[in-house]
């Protein structure tokens, strides 16, 4: 096969080079998509690309290059970019060519395979069907896409370690776009699967919520008690995971560096990073330096237990790896990221939680937090749309407004959380989840 | 990379399955970076990109696949998947190309991609230096300077076949100050379509300097009070508004499919009538310019709104079959693995009537935002937010304390008509911009202007 190929270049290329420490990367992804508009089928995709990293020690300094010309001369290119690059390097961090972990998870025995073409077809033609027959106000804009992702990674390297992974995910997402007179709102919903039965909610799930929007009004600004969606506090988890790095804790830049065994939050708080979790469409067993993933609690009833390491940063500190060095695509570098990073569920359904609330703020959409939120201050002000909670009830829409904050004292400040974690749609290896939570005492910007 | 006889094999293969057009897109690109964080040169990355991606249309029907494997064989299994994804095989004739040229107006004198890493490390190294030297406060600073060399080939049925360069340069840094247990960070991140020579125009030790001075300015203020207020944006970065708030919602990716406000305004009044828009590919040597788009249109300058009045939009060719107007020179993408669609390239309001100190002189109390941060947008509702990224209280006509943590929130047909005052100091800023077609470079740019009234975030 081509990895085989490749690699026994590019062995060749780095022997000729004199390099003894270096790593091989090779990722191959393949996916099929189809898009819907009106009552068909609009677009259809698929693609295959794949490439390769080469890295290796040069006088104590790690040199990367990667390309996705697959011949025996970009090989030999490749190694010479790679240990030319290398000679910039000023750090002072230890590089590392890992040895391999003692044992490493093994992925059930189930094949993984890119959906067939027609069911992909199948799916998002019912879906755009099941939308438009929801609610007679489903109009133009209304999409339905259905999509298959199959993710092949090889790892060798110097130390004779060889490891290999083979995930996928199938999946599905509806976006509604409805309209009342002028007025028109839209939902974007997304379930993970390839029968349509797990896909079949969708559409009433997106049509309901971009109704439940409709005439929404504006609040008074002031400081209310809210209750966020787990949909939408899990992108909070997202924006705020790099305070868990532990390079950026050595870096001056995560405000919980040096804070491993204190309370960072309230007590009812847990936050658990599992590469195998169960239901997880895409598993990783390995990260992207070799070493054997594993679950482990980050924060425990509030005390920040763990930061998330990989080898450089881990011999820094003088502890293990916790195995998320990850590389998001072949070409990136190796960087800290969680896998299934979730807040843990409490135990209240969100009719009580409503109840808890009494007189406050629903909160089931958040944008732009690229923007509004900050990862090495905490500081957020974020754009979003809700619901009023009054006398403990969802009553009416609300709009434009922002909720602002900083994310390490709503931490300290988490009341109370639902029972159900809701897991959002994952990006290469990483995925987030959390629970309803409600938060006394937020700021809120309206008229 | 792709010979003009190769281009005429697989088109012709692709045409098999019925399309009416067929489009074949090939690129190499060198991506070069380099990363210094804490003093030290941490990482170089270098990756070349190859790979080509075919699309075929049949009306407004499209079936669209790429690969990274650029051989012969590569090339035809991929047009015969999108021949038979598109529907049954009959005989076409085979197509002719004709190379044709177009004019380069972004000439590069010094490759950034090819020059020696430690003259790049060098020019980085003068950044991030005087970042952290700006103040003893100034605890962390991060630096970027990536060179882009971007390669594209473009043939279709229509008997194009032609290519094209794209270069760029762009330091980025991120200065964090810190005092008592609170971080405050300030970033500054120019570039621009032009190679090393980029450093000629703007010095190193300046962009670091900007983004350290913006970190002070927040570590001193305090948290923006929250409600609706009048709003002074300042000029660059300050025209991430119109993007966000407008530019997304002239791109016939959503126009096309009634999924836009913006829809079936053309003629309206839409904007204050001292609102004049304008997005320009062809800016000589700017960050957003191409020659020729990925569809192989030459870019051209749009007057998306003139005097409040909607004038066009931005449409691509899928966008151009269903909205039945002529493509604008807008189709982007960020790579082959990407369909292109409708984009912005460099997109700003032009000056206006007003002095810019009048403008402050006449807001009795507001915030003045220096510097603004990202947004996002969302095209159907028109609700859009971006984040002050430097901001400062204005009473009684003059700018006071800065405040920090604000962020601005409304929609996009509102905003529009509440800029009612728009000064004389336009100037663009860079960015890169996210949507349907991947990451891809875009210019914002504006005068100072003046809201009337907007949602302002803060606690």
């Amino acid at each position: 096969m081509l990895f085989e190929e490749m690699k026994q270049a590019l062995v060749a290329a780095a022997k000729k080079a004199g390099l003894e420490q270096y790593e091989i990367y090779y990722q191959n992804s393949e996916s099929v998509s189809a898009d819907t508009l009106k009552d068909e089928i609009n677009a259809f995709a698929s693609s295959v690309s794949g490439g390769i990293c080469f890295r290796c020690i040069v006088n104590g300094k790690m040199g990367y290059a990667s390309g996705e010309l697959m011949t025996a001369e970009a090989m030999e290119d490749m190694v010479q970019r790679a240990v030319s690059n290398a000679q910039v390097i000023d750090s002072d961090d230890e590089a590392f060519i890992f040895a391999g972990s003692p044992s490493y998870a093994t992925l059930e025995a189930k094949e993984v395979k890119l959906s067939d073409a027609t069911v992909i077809r199948d799916n998002a033609l019912r879906l755009q069907k099941d939308m438009y027959a929801t609610d007679s106000r489903v109009g133009d804009g209304t999409q339905s896409s259905a999509l298959s992702i199959v993710k092949e990674i090889h790892l060798y390297n110097s130390n004779g370690l060889e490891l290999s992974n083979r995930v996928g995910m199938s999946g599905a997402y509806t976006e509604a776009v409805l309209r009342d007179g002028e007025e028109a709102q839209q939902s974007f919903e997304f379930a993970e699967g390839e029968d349509y039965e797990k896909l079949a909610g969708l559409p009433a799930k997106a049509v309901n919520a971009a109704l439940d929007k409709m005439g929404a009004g504006l609040v008074d600004s002031g400081k209310y008690d809210v209750l966020f969606d787990g949909e939408e506090f899990r992108n909070f988890l997202s924006v705020f995971s790099d305070a868990f790095s532990a390079k950026n804790a050595q870096l001056g830049l995560s405000l919980l560096a040096g804070k491993e065994g204190e309370q960072i939050a309230a007590p009812c708080v847990n936050v658990i990073d599992d590469p195998m979790r169960e239901d997880a469409p895409i598993k990783a067993t390995f990260d992207g330096e070799g070493v054997a993933t594993a679950r482990k609690a980050v924060i425990e009833n509030g005390v920040l237990k763990t930061l998330l390491y990989d080898l450089t940063t881990a011999k820094k500190a003088g502890v293990e790896s916790t195995g998320n060095g990850q590389k998001g695509s072949y070409a990136s570098p190796v960087s800290i990221a969680p896998y299934n990073f979730g807040l843990q569920a409490g135990e209240y359904t969100q009719e009580e939680l409503f109840q808890k609330v009494g007189n406050g703020i629903y909160i089931n959409e958040c944008k732009g937090f690229h923007a509004g939120a900050d990862a090495v201050t905490g500081d957020f002000s974020i754009e979003s749309a809700g619901f009023v909670i009054r006398d403990g009830k969802k009553a009416e829409p609300i709009k434009s407004f922002t909720v602002a904050g900083n994310f390490f004292e709503l931490l300290k400040e988490i009341d109370s959380l639902g029972n159900e974690v809701r897991w959002g749609i994952p990006m290469s290896f990483t995925v987030y989840g959390a629970p309803d939570v409600l938060v006394r005492n937020m700021s809120i910007a309206g008229k | 990379m792709i010979s003009r006889a190769l281009a005429e094999e697989v088109l012709t293969c692709a045409m098999t399955g019925g399309a009416d057009f067929v489009e074949l897109y090939g690129e190499i690109t060198r991506n070069n970076s380099v990363q210094m964080v804490d003093g030290k040169i941490d990482r170089v990355s270098d990756n070349l990109i190859s790979g080509v991606g075919i699309r075929a249309f049949l009306d407004t029907k499209t079936v669209f696949a790429s690969t990274s494997d650029t051989s012969r064989d590569g090339l035809i299994k991929c047009a015969r998947a999108v021949a038979a994804a598109m529907g049954e095989m009959r005989t076409v004739e085979h197509i002719r190309l004709t190379e044709r040229m177009f004019p380069n107006i972004h000439p590069v004198k010094v490759m950034t991609t090819d020059v020696d890493a430690k003259i790049r490390a060098d020019l980085l190294r003068a950044g991030c230096f005087a970042a952290k030297e700006y103040d003893p406060a100034i605890s962390q600073v991060n630096g970027t300077l990536l060179g882009v060399d971007h390669t594209i080939w473009v043939a279709n049925t229509e008997g194009l076949y032609t290519s094209d360069r794209h270069v760029r340069t762009r330091m980025a840094i991120a200065s964090v100050a810190s005092a008592a247990g609170v971080n405050q960070s300030g970033f500054n991140g120019p570039g621009a379509g032009m190679g090393l020579e980029f450093f000629d125009t703007v010095d190193p030790a300046a962009i670091g300097r900007e983004a350290s001075r913006c970190a002070m300015v927040n570590l001193k203020a305090d948290y923006c009070p929250a409600g609706t207020m009048t709003v002074a944006i300042e000029n660059g970065f300050g025209g991430v508004i119109f993007h966000e708030a407008c530019g997304h919602s002239l791109e016939a990716t959503s126009v096309s499919i009634g999924a836009s406000q913006m829809a079936g305004k053309l003629g309206q009044q839409i904007a204050n009538p001292k609102v004049t828009a304008i997005d320009d590919g062809t800016i000589a040597g700017a960050w957003g310019s191409v020659n020729i788009d990925d569809e192989g249109t030459p870019t051209q300058r749009n007057v998306l709104i003139e005097n409040g009045i909607l004038k066009n939009y931005m449409i691509d060719r899928l966008g151009s079959r269903r909205m039945g107007m002529p493509m604008t020179g807008n189709a982007r993408r960020q790579s082959y693995t990407f369909e292109a669609t409708s984009r912005m390239t460099n997109t700003f309001i032009a000056n206006g009537p007003d002095k810019n100190e009048d403008i402050i002189a006449s807001m009795e109390n507001g915030l003045y935002c220096r510097k603004m941060g990202g947004g996002s947008v969302n095209p159907l509702t028109g609700a859009f937010n971006f984040s002050v990224a430097e901001g400062y209280i204005v009473r009684n006509g003059k700018i006071c304390e800065p405040v920090r943590g604000a962020s601005l929130v409304g929609t996009g047909s509102e905003i529009l008509q509440n800029i009612d005052m728009v000064g004389q100091n336009l100037e663009r800023a860079q960015g890169m911009c996210g949507s349907a077609s991947g990451s891809v470079p875009t210019d914002v740019g504006q005068p100072l202007i003046r809201v009337s009234s907007i949602t302002v975030g803060g606690r």
